[in-house]
């Protein structure tokens, strides 16, 4: 063109015109949805039925796809840290993830991963980092308790079998969140097998997690480190993970232990090194409440009861809220005691300082001392002390000897020990039982100190920082023994003097108390404060009570020990509680727990043989003890029911009586009315005011008139108050009908279990945490430590903090041992069908254990007979002895744990079904017998059994031969003993066998037995080996079962057969036709010469003759049989001409009949027309 | 396994001991029953119950020494299913019923207990009280079924007995929590006055007597009258009366009378045990609380048992049958209840303090119930 841009028409928009009004209309109706289902109702009309039933129907199943079954929101205000589990097989990463995890979220740099690590990630996130590694106990044990597993896969070599036994074990153990890793992504070369390759790996997890399961790719390493920011994102998709909860976790309390302590008496191990220890655990508080005294289960180790629960304080708190949006570096916190970081950790009596241990043990083990009479001394295991009270001494040869324990009982109050495997400097308390006077104390406190001053001696060649230690200890020791009275003694007197008693408080009662032991709880540790408490609970009672127990006072004067002095506390208490009970308001919690905690006083100091807690009532219950067992409760006396202020006092209970203010029929009336008392009548136009309101609006004027400014303030306040209530009266009504509409099942239950998981938050928000966790246990997410006093010693000198100590509570009955039925599967990967009643190893609940399993299955009469194998592709039963665990919870067997083979290594998986003997395994026996004796249908069978007890048993009982006769077992015979009669459906023959099928019922063998891997020596851990099956037994044996004779290969030498001639009776040889009859068909032997026919020679005339005669009859035969067939062949012509001529009669004869029968109808309808013409006629 | 039991001194509270040990499958071992009394040793209605309680259970291990001054318990599982039982006349069937109404919704299978006995006594609560008063309450709970319910088809006063109680109960894998703090007011009264082996004039007579105290509160009373004759009535004479005042929240407090055995103590009249009877439910419902007294234990019980959600039951003064279950329920579960007081308003006419226990339930599932 020439350049010039040729100028567009611009639009004009119309003001005005039909145009203009009809944009102008549109505007205004504004929803153009509805116009057009107005305007085009057609399109919107149902067009098929069906397929609109389709859309519903999809429609609904999506939406109720989605529901789950509503559960109660237990989850703690503040959970505990989230478990995170790091898996893969050896040299995938897995620790230099954890590093790089650590170093993003805290900065910090972590040497060895030792223990679970746990960290504060965010402002409301806290993780704990725990490595697996390849030990198929480990992981076991941590799928039980990981929140999130983080799965390490070594793309360049693909999975590994590590990989899908640890799915499977997460699978059997309720499904833990899980996220693919996948690392050594460095190692390809090409674009494109990498791309290949990640997305086969991809595809493989999806199947084995879920359609989508996030896979995370770390492409490569720097310096020996992760990627920055790959790291930084993982740790992203970290913290914004939300987590389901599951069913075995949240049903129970569990402990990833973080931290031991052993607490023995260093003394006792010195002297008994194997003997059993009291350790203190530390952990995270996760699943459910956890209750004091409970039985726990520690992986690997065993069962256990709890001896004290106590909570801490949290060692990793989150930070303070506060608004911010990231962490400073103060509350980037990581606790790892196992892994050693941070020297100096809190107990609730200790504070433990952990000082480099390699350094100060090798010098130790350099200056060992060498002299034979030092190496004595320091192998002594019993102290002096000890020697000085085994020794006795005899003041007259053959009287009593005297024991140093007559003279003098030790008590020593305090005692810093320095144990030196540990490396740790501890105080200890210690307690005897009896208070002695101070003399002997000083002698107890003299010995100590000369065992010291030789301990001293012993120890002069150690290093410096050790004697320093020593020296320090030496003098708090001499000061405890001389002038300086130590502070818990002094406590202990200070009660003496004021003649109280030592009442341990298990928690506040009263209000007052509780304020006192709140202030006093600032200053003091929770021992004193107990005893505190006590006190002034003494004071009160002491001047309460003086003047009523002034005869009291003699006895506690002249009841001076301390051991006594329970006794004359219960007396008081009694009378305390007698005098609650009298007063109105009783302290109730007091009088039903309160007085229970004393009796607790007392078991502790009797047990019987650590089997049962001797629990005594009170003396003054003495009483009761053995008195009617009742559970009516008698009325009060004092209330006369006849009176009218009796009968006026319970008024209110009845719907007669006065109703409360929002309760009340009249008042929700005229509530009503105000809401709705306005209407119009839309026919009439009229309108309606409600006189109430107009009424109080008069109320009001008046009152106002009357009545003074303030109250003025007060009425509006009401009226404002009414006018809330009223709205939300009114958004109540509204939300109950708008809801209803919509409103499910499904929505109500929610609803419901909403309200339940708001109450449980409220109720015991606003208890302090000791009494709180009195009434609910210990929650989750505290950090609690759990004394547990036997333990085996290996628990200790074994420790290896690699791998994961799991203590898991158990439920009220899950501690007992019994019979279980299971339904099993063998895993379709596991090479080999199980056997029955080879020992395999469960992984049930928290347990891992050997027992025997017996398989069965169910036959279609109900039947659970025994099978010797599992079935190769299908579920069967199995009975085991052992832990009584929930039903519906899932376990998986292994064979063994010891070793990593290169096959898969779960052996087979199951749910539990039931906790019973409930069902009887029986095997088929067949009992074997011969006759010995046959009438006709009647046999005596010896050899099946034995007595006649035995037949007596089995009298009626059905028998068969093996070729199938039918009989039955009649009565026993005298002799031989176990013979017996029994007649069959058939004449049974003496080569016939009889047997009888029974089923025998099969004992579900009781081995249990815990695998206590932990218990190991470090680095044997995964070697665990128990019971060996039978094949292991007689492999390892070199034992071979002979094999049954008859079943050994020889060479087959067949015997020539012979038949016998079939001999038929004379008899039956007459009657016979003969054709059936036997021929004598014996060989004709040579006719003798007599009976021979002589042999005709002819003459040549003769044969002449008789050529002629020949020839001639063979021409007539010939001639004959000529004839014959011409004759024939005509005969057949004629025949045929026969046959010819009939059928064309036959046509004839049909055409003729024909025809007539054509005219006989016609004649006969020709007939009925005339006839019925004629009718008609003559009608 | 470590191993866990507990140690009692005397006969008093056997069966929550019992009862508890079961539930919980702990062991429990009662020393020094009755050692210093003349006759020492069980008597024979523990010794019944102990056999009841062998019956429903499987796999459970009694041990009795010489004289049955020590008694040794293991639990086994709850099996349940039908069981019939003779039970010692010295007490009542309710004494028996109390413990399977605590066991039952906790067995492998729904229960079917044929109870032969004396159904109605003085001392212990009856079995019409437990069919007005606990079954309803459990229903709170949850337990509900076909069948559940207790059926008196003979009538037997003590002493003699004769009587049967046919008790149905079907079993549930975990207990619903409860949150009964409003008791509501009482809309109607009903009761059943039974006579056996009396003139039927008698239960009228107890019917008008009880009504004429309870009319001045509420005009929504029915007596049902009760009389046995035949075969159904027992061995022995006697009377009673069993009130229920239920409210309009769905509780149940209930008294009842009966009058003496037989032979022991002074005859009662008919008008007096209705007007007592009468008066009897005015003081429980002085007490108040959603659960009458003697049901109390029955329903912290199944508090106890429940999920692990807060339940809240507010009960009239506790009894002391209830502090020491209370306590037991802390030996056997490590369950401690907050016990608040609630007082009565100074204008409010509702009787006397109240008791709101509050606790957290166990987490307590059948682990007896079978899945297929």
């Amino acid at each position: 063109m020439d350049g010039k841009v040729k100028k567009q028409k611009q639009h004009q928009q119309k003001h005005s015109g039909p145009k203009a009004e009809k944009k102008k209309a549109k505007k205004q109706r504004g929803s153009a949805e509805e116009d057009e289902r107005k305007r085009n109702p057609k399109a919107f009309a149902v067009q098929s039925a069906t397929r609109m039933a389709k859309t519903f129907h999809r429609a609904q199943d999506i939406k109720t796809r989605k529901h789950h079954i509503p559960l109660v929101d237990r989850t703690p205000l503040k959970p505990p840290p989230i478990v995170i589990v790091v898996v893969g097989p050896p040299k995938v990463g897995k620790s230099t993830l954890i590093r790089c995890l650590i170093k993003n979220f805290t900065r910090q740099k972590l040497g060895d991963i030792c223990g679970p690590v746990t960290i504060v990630s965010g402002k409301k996130h806290r993780l704990t980092f725990v490595e697996c590694n390849n030990d198929i106990n480990t992981m076991i044990d941590l799928a039980k308790v990981a929140d999130l597993v983080l799965m390490l896969i070594d793309a360049s070599f693909g999975f590994e079998m590590e990989t899908f036994e640890f799915l499977n074990i997460c699978q059997v153990h309720g499904f833990p969140r899980i996220m693919g890793v996948l690392t050594h992504l460095d190692s390809f070369k090409n674009n494109k097998t990498l791309r290949k390759t990640k997305k086969n790996l991809k595809h493989r997890f999806w199947t084995e997690v879920y359609q989508g399961a996030k896979l995370f790719y770390l492409s490569g390493m720097v310096y020996g480190e992760y990627q920055t920011q790959e790291v930084k994102n993982l740790g992203r998709f970290i913290s914004v993970m939300k987590f389901r909860p599951l069913v075995w976790q949240t049903s129970h309390p569990y402990v990833l232990v973080d931290r031991m302590e052993d607490l023995t008496d260093p003394d006792k191990i010195r002297t008994d090194p194997k003997c059993d220890r009291t350790v203190s655990l530390y952990g995270y508080l996760r699943g459910t409440h956890l209750k004091n005294k409970g039985q726990v289960h520690i992986a690997g180790v065993g069962d256990f009861q709890v001896s004290d629960v106590n909570f801490l304080p949290d060692p990793c708190p989150l930070p303070d809220a506060q608004k911010k949006r990231a962490l400073n570096e103060k509350e980037r916190l990581l606790y790892a005691p196992m892994a050693g970081v941070g020297g100096v950790v809190y107990d609730k009596d200790a504070v433990y300082i952990d000082l480099p241990a390699s350094h100060v043990n090798q010098q130790q083990e350099e200056v060992r001392p060498t002299t034979e009479l030092v190496q004595s001394l320091i192998d002594t295991h019993a102290t002096l002390d000890a020697k000085m009270a085994a020794s006795k001494v005899s003041l007259f040869s053959g009287s009593a000897t005297l024991d140093p324990t007559d003279i003098s009982e030790q008590s020593r109050y305090e005692k810093s020990v320095w144990d030196p495997k540990t490396q740790r400097e501890r105080r200890k308390v210690l307690f005897t039982e009896e208070e002695e006077d101070e003399e002997d104390e000083d002698a107890s406190g003299s010995s100590d100190d000369e065992a010291d001053e030789s301990v001293e001696e012993e120890d002069q060649n150690e290093d410096d920082l050790s004697t320093f230690l020593k020296e320090a200890r030496l003098e708090s020791t001499k000061a405890t023994a001389g002038g300086g009275p130590p502070v818990k003694k002094q406590k202990l007197e200070e009660k003496e003097g004021e003649g109280g008693e030592t009442e341990e408080l298990a928690f506040a009662d009263s209000e007052d108390e509780l304020e006192n032991s709140s202030e006093e709880s600032e200053s003091e540790g929770e021992a004193g404060r107990a005893r505190d408490s006590g006190h002034s609970d003494d004071m009160a009672k002491s001047e309460s009570e003086e003047e009523a127990e002034q005869g009291m006072c003699m006895i506690r004067f002249s009841l001076n020990s301390w051991a006594l002095r329970w006794k004359e506390g219960l007396q008081q208490k009694a009378s305390e509680a007698f005098l609650r009970q009298q007063e109105a308001a009783p302290n109730l919690r007091k009088l039903v727990y309160g007085s229970a905690d004393d009796s607790e006083e007392e078991e502790e100091e009797e047990e019987l043989g650590g089997l049962f807690r001797v629990s005594r009532p009170q003396k003054s219950k003495k009483f009761q003890a053995n008195a009617r067992d009742c559970s009516r409760f008698n009325p009060d006396s004092s209330h006369n029911w006849d009176l009218e202020e009796m009968l006026n006092s319970i008024r209110d209970c009845f719907v007669t009586g006065k109703w409360e203010e929002g309760q009340d029929a009249a008042t929700l009336l005229k509530e009503d009315e105000e809401l709705y008392g306005d209407f119009e009548d839309l026919e009439t136009g009229e309108i309606h005011k409600d006189q109430t309101g107009q009424q109080d609006e008069n109320d009001e004027d008046d009152g106002d008139e009357g009545e003074e400014s303030l109250v003025k303030v007060d009425d509006e306040e009401v009226q404002k108050n009414k006018r809330l209530e009223k709205k939300r009266r009114l958004k109540e009504r509204f939300d109950a009908e708008y809801d209803d509409g919509d409103a499910t099942y499904f929505d109500d239950l929610k609803e419901e279990m909403q309200k339940q998981a708001e109450l449980n938050r409220a109720e015991f928000e606003d208890v302090d945490d000791e009494t709180r966790v009195q009434y609910e246990g210990f929650r989750p997410g505290m950090y609690v430590r759990l004394e547990i006093s036997p333990l085996p010693c290996e628990f200790v000198t074994n420790f290896d903090p690699h791998y994961p100590v799991v203590l898991g509570g158990l439920g009220s009955n899950e501690g007992n041992v019994g019979y279980l039925q299971m339904r099993l599967k063998k895993h379709r990967w596991y090479e080999r069908i199980l056997k029955t009643r080879d020992p395999l190893i469960l992984s049930l609940g928290w347990r891992r254990f050997q027992t025997i399993p017996l398989y069965h299955i169910e036959d279609h009469n109900g039947r659970h007979r025994l099978l010797k194998y599992t079935p190769q592709h299908m579920h069967c039963g199995a009975s085991i002895w052992g832990p009584i665990t929930p039903q519906g919870t899932g376990f998986l067997a292994v064979q063994s744990v010891a070793g990593t083979k290169v096959n898969f290594r779960i052996a087979a998986t199951g749910v539990i079904l039931d906790l019973d003997k409930s069902v009887t395994i029986v095997k088929k026996l067949k009992l074997i017998g011969y006759p010995y004796k046959i009438f006709k249908n009647t046999c005596f069978i010896k050899g099946m059994f034995s007595t006649v007890l035995e037949v007596a048993k089995f009298e009626g009982a059905s028998v068969r031969t093996v070729s199938g006769i039918r009989g039955q077992i009649k009565k026993a015979l005298s002799t031989p003993p176990g013979a017996y009669r029994a007649t069959f459906e058939d004449r049974l023959l003496m080569s016939d066998i009889v047997f009888l099928r029974s089923w025998y019922p099969v004992s579900v063998p009781q081995l249990y037995n815990p695998v206590t891997s932990l218990l190991l020596p470090v680095g044997q851990k995964d070697s665990w080996s128990g019971m060996r099956t039978l094949g292991q037994l007689k492999h390892d044996l070199g034992i071979r079962n002979k094999p049954n004779t008859d079943s050994l290969y020889k060479p087959i030498s067949r015997a020539q057969r012979h038949f016998n001639p079939l001999h038929i009776p004379n008899e039956l040889q007459k009657a016979l036709p003969f054709k059936s009859k036997p021929k004598q068909q014996q060989r004709k032997g040579k006719t003798p010469k007599d009976l021979q026919r002589p042999s005709v020679i002819r003459e040549p005339h003769e044969r002449k003759v008789m050529a002629l005669l020949h020839a001639l009859s063979t021409v007539k035969n010939y001639k004959r049989n000529k004839a014959h067939t011409l004759q024939h062949a005509k005969h057949k012509g004629f025949l045929q001409q026969k046959k010819k001529e009939e059928e064309a009669k036959l046509k004839r004869q049909k055409e003729a009949q024909k025809k007539l029968y054509r005219v006989m109808g016609q004649l006969d309808k020709k007939k009925q027309r005339s006839s019925l013409k004629g009718a008609s006629q003559d009608d | 396994m470590a191993s866990q039991g507990l140690s009692y001194d005397g006969c008093n509270f056997f069966r929550q001991r019992l009862v508890l040990a079961t539930l919980s499958g702990k062991r429990v071992k009662i020393k020094g029953v009755r050692s210093r009394e003349d006759n020492p040793g069980l008597r024979d209605f523990e010794a019944s119950f102990i056999r009841l309680l062998d019956k429903v259970t499987n796999g459970s291990r009694i041990e009795i020494n010489q004289t049955g001054t020590v008694l040794f318990y293991q639990p086994g599982l709850l099996y349940g299913g039908s069981v019939e039982h003779d039970c010692n006349p010295q007490r009542s069937i309710g004494y028996y019923l109390e413990a399977l109404l605590m066991l039952a919704p906790f067995m492998k299978t729904s229960l079917k207990a044929t109870l032969r006995g004396v159904t109605n006594d003085p001392t212990d609560p009856t079995v019409d009280l437990l069919k007005s008063a606990a079954i309803p309450l459990m229903k709170q709970f949850g337990i509900d079924g076909e069948g559940f319910d207790i059926k008196v088809v003979k009538r037997g006063m003590a002493p003699g007995g004769g009587g049967e109680v046919v008790f149905k109960c079907p079993v549930r894998r975990s207990i619903k929590p409860v949150q009964l703090t409003e008791p509501g007011k009482i809309k109607r009264i009903r009761g059943v006055a039974y006579s056996v082996r009396v003139s039927p004039q008698m239960a009228n007579r107890i019917v008008d007597s009880a009504r004429s105290v309870l009319n001045q509160f509420l005009p929504d009373i029915y007596i049902y009258t009760d009389h046995m004759k035949g075969a159904n009535s027992g061995k022995s004479p006697g009377f009673g009366l069993t009130l229920v005042a239920e409210t309009l929240n769905g509780c149940f407090l209930s008294a009842e009378m009966s009058s003496t055995p037989q032979g022991q103590g002074d005859p009662v009249l008919p008008e007096d045990l209705g007007r007592n009877c009468a008066k009897l439910l005015l003081e429980e419902v002085h007490r108040g609380g959603c659960v009458d007294s003697s049901n109390q234990s029955l329903a912290l019980l199944l508090m106890t048992l429940g999920q692990q959600d807060v339940s809240k039951v507010l009960l009239g003064p506790l009894s002391p049958y209830t502090i020491e279950f209370l306590r037991h329920i802390r030996d056997f579960f490590q369950i401690m209840f907050k016990i608040e007081v609630q007082k009565p308003l100074e204008d409010e006419r509702k009787g006397g303090d109240k008791v709101l226990m509050t606790c957290l339930g166990v987490g307590y599932s059948n682990i007896n119930k079978s899945i297929k």
